[in-house]
């Protein structure tokens, strides 16, 4: 025996090199993973990101408040409402103001609807990456008479910035909320529709079940949130457990997996779909009347038909708009659920109108070690399933 | 629990351990020193009554402009998702050494967080096992979050806005 053929009898396994990615159109922007494989086995999976970085944390510290909304929408690209929502609400909370009980309604409205939306996405992306064409379509078909709802109250498609300091933009008209009404008539057929394809496929179960599981002490362990968590069994929704925004007058469940594996989640999400469906559904119908954003004209703009009559209203306007909120030196963090999990804002204030840090928790961002531990051991065709499963934005992966 | 008695709690059983701790708008929040940060880390995930079993966030903050001692600051947020309630460490660090121990140990989700203390503040995490540059790029230079970072330059091959970003370096932050 040469020397040679000794030494490729000795070497242990042999295992392959493969990278995937950051423009794979599987891993969902551009998020690369490099896989050690033996034959077709994942050994183990090393995550690379940063691509997309664009420095919204620090840009951040040289905008006003009101400036940095527009900012949070590009974290979480899918969800944008939901980054509003938690950046507003964190700023609320340094400035200790209440916002009127219809502002609430409307931000619920709006974030629930960008939940469904977001959830679509996903639906429509995973079931590509597995294989299943239609559902993609279908989707997409729902998805978009949301983004018209969201022109209609805002004049944007998708990046609103709807949620504002102190209230929302602008009201919803009598016209926008039958709109939503019709929307959330017609949409659990969609549902159902989409079940339909998927719920009992023997491909789709084939493809989904027993893989990726994390046990309910590992998602915990790793940091997991939202939807990943739930699948895991761990019964952790912050609209329940601390409810925020008005959260609290809504009933509505909160759907938990056995397994945690790539089905659980589907089903969890797909559950989801139908109670974010229900909670529009009761905001719309106890939906209050009154101003939609606070009366605190150091906060939120005055009404512009006092603009020609009132001298302070015109002052307070113009402060506004020159110098934004001046917000109180301190530090807090307000986490809220957002269609991936858990999304909070840590933001210190000097006590000027310009923010000190703002540092956003993304919940892919934490998800994304977890994520690569699953893969370890699963068949190189799976990771796109998982991939999938999880739902990473890179946007706020990134930031 | 309520804030008020997580912070009594911690105060009775960990009091020499902790510098001081508060209730700030309603959340509880701890003050410790870099050194004893890993023993109460561990004390709050493994006591029954406060099983802080799930790490939410960990910040890093930089408080140059207001010259404070110390300049740097790592903020932990806990979860405990059997009791429903949180608790925020917030860890002072000195500038010629800013220094911290891991929880990787304790919670697997440090991992990442703590690559960004690194990436982004130039923090020293002892006892992580990869602490190499997470965003940015692997041969990046400077922190891109501490304060003295400029916020409108960066390094690209021209020269004549060096002198620019000098002066930027040492002045407080851009127009407001």
């Amino acid at each position: 025996m040469t020397v040679t053929e000794q030494g490729l009898l000795e070497r242990e396994k042999d295992s392959m090199t493969l990278n995937m990615g950051p423009q794979h159109p599987s891993t969902h922007g551009v998020f690369r993973v490099v896989l050690e494989m033996d034959g077709e086995l994942v050994d183990s999976a090393e995550p690379h990101i940063g691509f997309l970085h664009t420095g919204i944390e620090k840009t951040s510290e040289a905008k006003r408040y009101v400036h940095v909304i527009p900012m949070t929408d590009r974290l979480d690209y899918l969800s944008p409402l939901g980054n509003n929502l938690a950046f507003c609400l964190t700023v609320e909370k340094l400035l200790q103001t209440d916002v009127p009980e219809r502002a609430k309604f409307l931000r619920v409205i709006m974030c629930e609807l960008a939940r469904i939306a977001s959830h679509l996405v996903w639906l429509a992306t995973h079931a590509l990456d597995i294989g299943a064409m239609t559902v993609f379509l279908y989707c997409w078909r729902e998805r978009e008479m949301i983004l018209d709802l969201n022109e209609e109250i805002s004049g944007v498609r998708m990046m609103t910035s709807y949620i504002r300091l102190g209230g929302v933009a602008q009201d919803s008209t009598p016209g926008w909320l039958q709109s939503v009404r019709n929307f959330i008539e017609y949409f659990p057929a969609k549902i159902d529709e989409y079940e339909r394809l998927l719920t009992h496929n023997p491909i789709w179960l084939d493809r989904t079940q027993n893989i990726g599981v994390m046990s309910r002490e590992e998602a915990i362990n790793w940091s997991m949130s939202g939807p990943v968590l739930r699948a895991s069994g761990v019964n952790w929704d912050l609209r329940k457990q601390r409810p925020y925004s008005g959260y609290e007058n809504f009933e509505f469940e909160v759907p938990t997996g056995k397994n945690g594996d790539i089905y659980d989640r589907y089903l969890v999400r797909v559950a989801e779909l139908r109670q974010s469906r229900e909670i529009v559904k009761q905001a719309l119908k106890k939906l209050p009347t009154g101003p939609y954003k606070v009366d605190d004209n150091k906060i939120s703009l005055p009404n512009r038909k006092t603009l020609k009559s009132s001298m302070e209203a015109l002052i307070h306007h113009f402060k506004l708009v020159s110098e934004g909120v001046s917000v109180p030196k301190g530090e807090t963090y307000v986490p809220v659920e957002g269609p991936r999990g858990e999304v909070g804002f840590y933001i210190i204030s000097d006590g000027s109108n310009v923010p000190s840090r703002v540092k956003l928790r993304a919940p892919s961002f934490m998800a994304i070690p977890g994520m690569c531990k699953m893969m370890e051991g699963c068949f190189i065709a799976d990771v796109v399933g998982i991939i999938g499963s999880i739902d990473i934005v890179m946007g706020e992966v990134d930031r | 629990m309520t804030s008020e008695e997580i912070v009594k709690k911690v105060k009775i059983d960990q009091g020499e351990a902790i510098h001081s701790s508060e209730v700030n708008l309603g959340d509880s929040v701890l003050f410790v020193g870099a050194e004893r940060i890993h023993d109460i880390a561990e004390y709050l995930k493994n006591d029954p009554d406060l099983n802080f079993d799930y790490l939410s966030n960990i910040t890093g903050a930089d408080y140059l402009n207001e010259e404070r001692e110390p300049r740097f600051e790592v903020v932990y947020e806990l979860h405990s998702i059997e009791k429903n309630h949180s608790i925020r460490i917030r860890v002072g660090l000195d500038e010629e050494d800013p220094t911290i121990p891991t929880v990787s140990d304790l919670w697997k989700g440090a991992h990442y967080p703590e690559r960004e203390l690194f990436d982004m503040f130039g923090f020293n995490v002892e006892g992580h096992s990869n602490l190499s540059r997470l965003i940015m790029p692997e041969d990046w230079e400077g922190n891109p979050l501490r304060k003295d970072y400029p916020l409108t330059i960066e390094d690209v091959t021209f020269s004549h806005n060096r002198e620019f970003k000098q002066d930027l370096v040492k002045s407080k932050p851009p127009t407001r």
